[in-house]
């Protein structure tokens, strides 16, 4: 009993339930922003990827590129310590707002290359159809193309999502408040590691499984309920 | 039995002048998909395009509606001139209603909201109006009962009947119909032929591209024979097929009669 409760002592954590659940708060809504702001523009960017005219899909591409090859922890120091000196010097924005502008810029890339590829997925003559019943370039894609193409990579943009919610743990670095600082908290005030950092994982774990159940759901919905969870 | 010809009028819906279209193949090179054509399609008429694969009937086709560009040339439906830039494509396309070989109805949406959809954006009607004029025409093409299927659950007679009814709600002044039984298993092609030869006895104006002979002659009005991005042969079905003039027709029609 003894040799369990120094390796991980439930007393402890307990007394920290709010600091994690204000760290899972923070995780949970941070990377709920990022989701959005990351597939809202994915999609503007997976757009100017596809353009015909190379003056839009040159940048497209380069910061593709740029994004995929740079550590996330670089991507996000430039934000916070780089972006500032531009707009007049540090302390403009908050570690927060830093941190959703870092994660955004860079989950945005990977989002795009996927909704890409959804929308190659979709064949042709579905985009022939709607053009022939005379839709509109924008009625076409928002009312055909998208649905199709989102409802064909939803798995992948969940695997996505998932390294999302993983990554908010680096914002911990530049003092944003969420899960990892939480668990960084509990571990130096106590010197006990395992309280701090395997409840952490204990809890990413958790928002995982709850992101399961909702993605079947989502599933189970879009195909009209013949879906078979994997 | 009453004849689609008796419904020709002489007002000109479809005009093609002098139209040129090339394509560059990655290994043919430049292939002159159409070469000069230029044909006219009067209102009620029923025009069948026949020819081999490659002979450009599908190209001259996809051109009236504007899904394919011309490189030369003037196009007019209905008095709207397609090739004029400055035209509202969108606008002349509701007009032109087209039936693709592979039917092409929206995946994600069931076969009445695939009617639905183009009759509200579109056209702006209401969703009740354009909902029961979807089940008028469900009933119309025969299956009422298939509202709710997405079209995964349809066989390819079905799909291609949505489409049709689909087509059809958007009051089109012509119909575009591009090979629109080759997908289909030989026991559903007639039922799709039965449906088109119905439209053409109510007077629809129609340009059909098809490998059916016995469609040709017995519902078209005129056939037209592409061979090479040219037509090379026009005429009433009666002369076309009893007394071709040009050799290459000859031939087509030894190989296939």
């Amino acid at each position: 009993m003894e040799y369990i409760a120094q390796f991980y002592n439930l007393r402890v954590v307990l007394n920290y339930a709010d600091t994690f659940l204000q760290g899972i708060w923070a995780t949970l809504w941070i990377s709920a922003v990022c989701l959005v702001l990351s597939i809202v523009l994915g999609v503007l960017l997976a757009g100017l990827r596809m353009s015909k005219t190379g003056l839009l899909w040159r940048p497209a591409a380069a910061y593709i590129q740029f994004i995929r090859a740079t550590p996330l922890l670089v991507q996000i120091y430039l934000v916070y310590y780089g972006l500032p000196e531009l707009f007049g010097g540090v302390g403009i924005l908050t570690e927060t707002v830093s941190g959703i502008i870092a994660l955004t810029l860079h989950t945005m890339p990977y989002m795009a290359e996927i909704i890409r590829s959804g929308i190659q997925s979709v064949d042709a003559g579905q985009h022939e159809a709607a053009t022939a019943l005379g839709l509109k370039r924008h009625q076409r894609m928002v009312l055909i193309i998208l649905p199709q193409a989102f409802a064909n990579v939803i798995p992948t943009l969940l695997g996505q999502t998932a390294v999302l919610i993983k990554d908010t743990s680096l914002l911990s670095l530049i003092a944003v408040f969420e899960l990892m600082r939480a668990g960084l908290t509990v571990m130096h005030e106590n010197v006990m590691p395992n309280e701090g950092l395997l409840t952490v994982a204990v809890c990413y774990l958790l928002i995982y499984a709850g992101m399961l159940v909702l993605s079947n759901v989502v599933q189970r919905r879009l195909h009209g309920g013949r879906y078979q969870p994997a | 039995m009453e004849n689609a010809r008796s419904h020709q009028s002489e007002a000109i819906m479809v005009s093609i002048e002098a139209v040129s279209r090339s394509f560059k193949l990655p290994r043919a090179g430049k292939v002159r998909a159409l070469d000069e054509v230029s044909a006219t399609v009067r209102q009620g008429e029923v025009v069948v395009i026949i020819g081999a694969s490659g002979s450009g009937k599908s190209t001259l086709l996809r051109t009236v509606n504007a899904l394919e560009r011309v490189d030369e040339g003037r196009i007019t439906v209905n008095g709207i001139e397609v090739t004029n830039p400055q035209s509202n494509l969108n606008r002349l396309r509701a007009n032109v209603g087209m039936v693709f070989q592979h039917f092409n109805l929206f995946a994600h949406k069931t076969a009445l909201e695939n009617i639905v959809l183009p009759q509200t954006v579109v056209l702006k009607r209401s969703r009740d109006e354009a909902v029961s004029r979807a089940r008028e025409l469900l009933s119309r093409v025969g299956i009422p009962e298939k509202a709710d299927a997405p079209p995964g659950d349809l066989s390819g007679g079905q799909q291609q009947r949505v489409a049709i009814a689909r087509a059809l709600a958007m009051n089109p002044k012509v119909m575009l119909f591009d090979e629109a039984t080759s997908a289909l298993d030989p026991e559903t092609v007639g039922g799709i032929l039965a449906l088109m030869r119905e439209l053409a006895d109510e007077g629809m104006t129609m340009m059909v591209v098809t490998h059916e002979m016995k469609f040709a002659e017995d519902v078209g009005s005129r056939i037209i024979f592409m061979d090479q991005g040219k037509i090379v042969e026009e005429g009433a079905p009666t002369m076309f097929f009893k007394a071709p003039d040009n050799e290459r027709t000859k031939e087509f029609l030894n190989q296939i009669l």
